[in-house]
């Protein structure tokens, strides 16, 4: 997994990013597991103001058929 | 006033002088709530996430306006919903105004000119310039990217088969 064994930090405060576009799915895409779920915060160390407008992006994408409500993992 | 997107996907078959008909016919269905029309232009054709009417693909059309009469974008909303050409739409209120799309083709030349100055300008610009950085990126890597959600998506669509 991506976010195993390393040091928290916000991705988007690292980066700078303040606005989360919900047409970005590669960006989207690294914080749902591989089942489509949103993963929580305590995993990817998100900040809580970036982590809520991240959710309502990937709801968004969802709603357009960007992102996949449900997505069968591998096992 | 504000400023809106409106994202739809219609029917990747479509011919492209059927797909321009309905474009423009929407645009005029807008107009009727007095906005103004900033951007209008197909995003691509891109893999569904989930299967909508049947359909595995989708050609994305983004649209950008600054609002007009409030009260007639429900009208615009619903106009939309029956619209039988649109598979799925959603309008999306923007914090900034939208910059003018310009065509890749157009673009690209001049893009390494316009990146230095632009990470030099104010913070207020910022998001701007990441969301055309974003325009560009997408449409670079789209094609191995849609590859890789052909995999995951194939082997989904297999599974839900059995």
């Amino acid at each position: 997994m991506a976010f195993q064994n390393r040091n928290k930090f916000c991705y988007f405060k690292e980066n700078g990013i303040h606005d989360i576009d919900y047409k970005d799915v590669k960006l989207l895409r690294r914080f749902v597991n591989d089942q489509g779920k949103i993963m929580p915060r305590r995993i990817t160390g998100t900040s809580a103001k970036m982590h809520r407008k991240l959710v309502r992006a990937i709801k968004r994408a969802r709603s357009i058929a960007l992102m996949p409500y449900v997505e069968r993992g591998t096992e | 006033m504000r400023y809106y997107e409106t994202i739809y996907i219609v029917n990747p078959n479509l011919e492209n002088d059927v797909l321009d008909k309905t474009m423009a016919e929407i645009a005029k269905e807008l107009e009727r709530t007095k906005s103004k029309l900033i951007n209008h232009r197909v995003w691509g054709k891109k893999r569904l996430a989930y299967p909508i009417e049947k359909q595995k693909y989708g050609s994305f059309i983004l649209m950008q306006f600054e609002g007009g009469d409030q009260s007639k974008m429900v009208d615009f909303d619903t106009w939309m919903k029956l619209n039988n050409s649109v598979l799925r739409h959603m309008i999306v209120g923007l914090d900034n105004k939208p910059d003018v799309y310009v065509e890749e083709s157009k673009k690209e030349p001049e893009a390494d000119k316009d990146k230095t100055p632009g990470e030099t300008e104010s913070e207020a610009k910022d998001g701007k310039i990441e969301n055309n950085d974003l325009s560009t990126k997408d449409a670079i890597e789209s094609e191995p990217e849609d590859e890789e959600k052909d995999n995951t998506a194939s082997e989904t669509v297999e599974k839900e088969a059995e």
